[in-house]
């Protein structure tokens, strides 16, 4: 049966109430950054135990991408920041990132702006 | 007395009150802040509607068990169908009251309906309508969500999450890409297949799995995203990132879902796996575990099985 709490009428004053009670959640998930994404995948076969550990480093144009990778028994990739997919690449998968994200990667236009000035910074130290 | 949930392109009414009501709480602020929820940025108060967005967000990044980096608090395991639901419930209940209606019912979108259509049809469908959800679009241009720039009271995205996972303060219109990523909706054969799995989730009780949790939510084929998780991709633009509640059309998508679910529970009983006594690594996930929550109060699996006292749907041909 479902309980009460399927049928309790929210207030302003009760939404208020629990969200300054479960903040402390929503600060935590905010705090997750992974310089480097680990996934162990672990498995037991005909009395063995497998462990496979994988490390992952991704950047794009040197930004370090810091969501958290992870890697299921069946080879997929998939990241958590978008979780309907799943890649059998993870370079697939940053390439999609840079589709879904469009605004932490900027336009092409900026990125070319980007690499000139860098290209004319290394000319002058040369 | 129960509440009927309608289908969405067959009920004016409810397509109206539920564009209403979303607009009324996307203007509803409670009191929470960017800041007293840790998002950077300068403080601003958050909607009512955005607290969702927060909460779904929330509960797609707390792992479960923080051990292992498959389940989450709201996806990947077999907490996904109840989870939803009880969100879902919240949602429905402040619609009710800001629209001040208690018989108003969360409408569905029968995707795979829709799915039946050839693929030029299935962007045209009338749920893409400026009287219905309003179309694609960077930023959507038609509808009762599109972005009017003049008008501050527009319907904008505020907070969504960013590459890295975390959430981060913007302001632009919705935005849909409809039919780039996927060229078609699951259809009624993959609805149909769906009701033919028992149980409802099983060992390793996560995207591997065999069973209706894993079919439904859209794991089963690797690489190739299938029902659930297929019209998040299809729908594309703000649906597509763990922020996707920001995109209206993603309760409707779920409330089709759920829709699924209770014709499954209808079928084979009101069945749910795992049981409490289940060992500790599925936390978070068993019978009698709080689920996260951020607008009220918790819930369990238990509590959201059987809510035929509460709501039904009009049909329940999936």
């Amino acid at each position: 049966m479902p309980t009460s709490r399927s049928t309790v009428p929210p207030t302003p004053k009760s939404i208020a109430s629990y969200v300054k009670k479960n903040a402390r959640h929503v600060k935590k998930a905010q705090k997750q950054q992974h310089q480097s994404s680990k996934s162990v995948r672990e498995a037991d076969y005909k009395g063995h135990h497998i462990v496979v550990r994988t490390h992952y480093e991704i950047e794009v144009d040197g930004r370090v991408v810091m969501g958290h990778l992870g890697v299921s028994n069946d080879g997929q990739v998939h990241y958590h920041p978008v979780p309907n997919l799943s890649f059998a690449s993870a370079v697939d998968m940053v390439k999609q990132l840079i589709e879904i994200f469009p605004d932490d990667f900027g336009s092409k236009a900026h990125r070319m702006h980007r690499k000139k000035h860098s290209a004319r910074d290394r000319h002058k130290h040369l | 007395m129960a509440i009927t949930r309608p289908n969405l392109l067959t009920d004016a009414v409810a397509r109206q009150k539920y564009a209403d009501g979303v607009n009324l709480l996307k203007r509803e602020f409670t009191g929470p802040t960017t800041k007293s929820l840790g998002i950077p940025g300068p403080s601003r108060p958050v909607s009512t509607y955005d607290l969702f967005v927060v909460w779904h967000h929330t509960a797609m990044t707390t792992l479960t068990p923080p051990t292992q980096g498959d389940r989450n608090a709201a996806h990947r395991g077999p907490v996904f169908c109840p989870w939803h639901r009880f969100m879902l419930r919240q949602l429905e209940l402040n619609l009710q009251r800001v629209l001040n209606d208690n018989a108003f019912g969360l409408p569905y979108w029968d995707w795979a309906a829709d799915g039946q259509k050839t693929t030029s049809q299935q962007k045209k469908s009338p749920i893409w309508a400026s009287d219905a959800m309003g179309g694609s679009g960077n930023p959507v241009k038609t509808g009762p969500f599109r972005l009017n720039s003049a008008d501050p009271q527009s319907f904008r995205i505020r907070i969504e999450a960013d590459v890295d996972g975390k959430l981060v303060q913007r302001r632009h219109g919705l935005r849909r890409a409809i039919g780039t990523t996927v060229s078609t909706l699951p259809n009624k054969a993959d609805t149909t297949a769906v009701l033919t799995l028992t149980p409802y989730d099983v060992s390793p009780w996560d995207t591997t799995s065999s069973g209706f949790r894993n079919r439904v939510e859209g794991w089963a084929s690797p690489g190739t995203p299938a029902l659930h998780n297929r019209v998040h991709v299809w729908v594309g633009g703000d649906m597509l990132p763990s922020s996707s509640p920001n995109d209206p059309v993603f309760y409707m998508n779920h409330c089709n879902v759920d829709r699924i679910w209770e014709a499954w529970l209808t079928k084979y009983g009101r069945r749910y796996v795992p049981a409490q006594s289940a060992p500790t690594f599925l936390k978070g996930h068993r019978i009698n575990d709080q689920m996260s929550s951020l607008l009220s109060a918790p819930m369990k699996p238990a509590d959201v099985l059987d809510m035929k006292s509460i709501y039904v749907y009009d049909s329940l041909s999936v």
